[in-house]
Parts: structure tokens; sequence; C-alpha cells
């Protein structure tokens, strides 16, 4: 395999680094917003970029302490909830941060 | 997914490219206005990042879903493997950059970074709560 491809697919982890980082800022200049200026914009879209880095984050270490014996140990509700958990994180985070982002231009269009 | 299935057009599988499309157009919408009146770099990479993060949700997403696109993961049968392996790079690099260039966007916008300036002469600045600045 070309490594270039080699290098950005089987050690993706670079990317998904990069997406945690952009992430981390969203969340960091987010809260700025709602400290400086009370943007509640900025707390939605706050709230929005938590729940993708915990899922993001979730789905990359998954694969490192998920094993049989733990799935069977956390019983059938529990496997429900590692697929549906990180699913529900990644929907509302993103519904967070577009709403946040939507909110925060009408406020400063207002103001 | 183990969740409530009232209809199959209403249920959770179903929704999910609709809602990812909808998301994606509405981030795009809203950058581009949120950039409208603003100068400078926060916007342009407010809107960059905007539109990576509106080709990934929009457009990758629901074809993933749609299924023209064969998931690449280890151990796949997959009828054709370079092309899936390259839809997946496309997908990894387009998501994950299309964050970062937002999250710096905004960050530029609220103040928190700033666009480093070799100041000749002190300016007098006004203090704004927002600093939509370059």
């Amino acid at each position: 395999m070309n490594l270039l491809l080699e290098s950005i697919v089987a050690n993706g982890l670079l990317f998904d680094a990069l997406g945690i980082i952009g992430l981390g800022v969203l969340a960091l200049a987010a809260l700025r917003l709602v400290r400086k200026s009370n943007s509640w914009g900025g707390s939605m879209m706050g709230y929005g970029a938590v729940a993708l880095l915990i899922a993001r984050l979730y789905i990359l270490l998954s694969p490192h302490f998920i094993s049989q014996d733990l799935l069977a140990a956390i019983g059938p509700l529990g496997i429900s909830m590692t697929v549906a958990l990180p699913t529900l994180l990644l929907t509302f985070g993103l519904a967070g941060v577009v709403w946040g982002l939507w909110g925060h231009e009408k406020w400063l269009r207002e103001s | 997914m183990y969740f409530v299935q009232l209809f199959q057009i209403a249920s959770i599988d179903a929704v999910r490219p609709v809602f990812m499309i909808v998301m994606g157009i509405f981030l795009m919408l809203v950058a581009w206005r949120l950039a409208r009146n603003t100068e400078g770099w926060s916007a342009r990479l407010m809107v960059g990042g905007a539109f990576l993060l509106c080709v990934g949700y929009a457009i990758l997403i629901p074809l993933y879903d749609a299924g023209k696109i064969e998931k690449y993961y280890p151990g796949a049968n997959l009828h054709s493997p370079s092309t899936a392996l390259a839809w997946h790079a496309v997908k990894l690099v387009v998501m994950n950059a299309g964050w970062l260039v937002l999250g710096l966007g905004l960050g530029l916008h609220s103040g928190l970074l700033r666009v480093p300036l070799i100041r000749k002469v002190s300016k007098t600045r006004t203090v704004s709560g927002h600093e939509s600045v370059a």
C-alpha cells in the first residue's frame, strides 16, 4: 500500500487526534463566548462540543478495553448502551453545535 | 438499533441520513451568514471548516448509509477494496479537518486565539466583547 495512504488509514489516529483537538478548541472558544459575552449560543456549542468529544474519545478508546468478558459482565442493557450512547452523543453533539452557532449568529446580528 | 421503531419511514435508521443532511446544510448556512459581515481569517476558517463538515455530513455519510460507498473495516468482504479505502481516507480527512478548521475559526472569532500581528504602532483598541478580528 502506498505509504501516505497507509499512514492516513492504518494509523488514522493522527487525523482523529486533529479532529479531537479541533473540538477541544471549539469547546474552549464556546466557553470564552459564554464568559465574555453571555451568549447562550456559546453554551449550547460548548455542550455540543463536549458531547462530541466524549463520543469520539469513547470510539477511539473502546477497542482497547471492550472485551467479551466485559460485555458479558454488563449484560444486554449494557451492550445496548455501548451501541446507543455514542450514537446519541454524536447526534445531540452535532445538534448542539449547529443550534448554538445559529443562536450565536442570531445574537450577533441583533446586538 | 434497539430503539422503538414506530414506522419504517420514521425509524431511527431512516431518519439519521435526513438529520445529517439537514444539519450539514444548516451549519454551512449559519457559518456563511456569520461570515458575511465579518472580515479576516476567523470568517475564512469558519466557512472553510463548515464547508468541509457539510461535505462530510450532508454528502459522504448519506452515501455510506445508502450503501453507495462500501464501509471499510478490517475483515470486510469488499467489492472494490481500493475504492472503499479511498473513500475511507477522504472521510477521515474531511470530517477531522472540518472540525479542526471550524474550531480554530471559532477560537479566532471568540478572541481565544489571536492572529499574531507585529504591531508597528500601538493602536488604541476599542474593547468589544466580540472580536471578529484578523
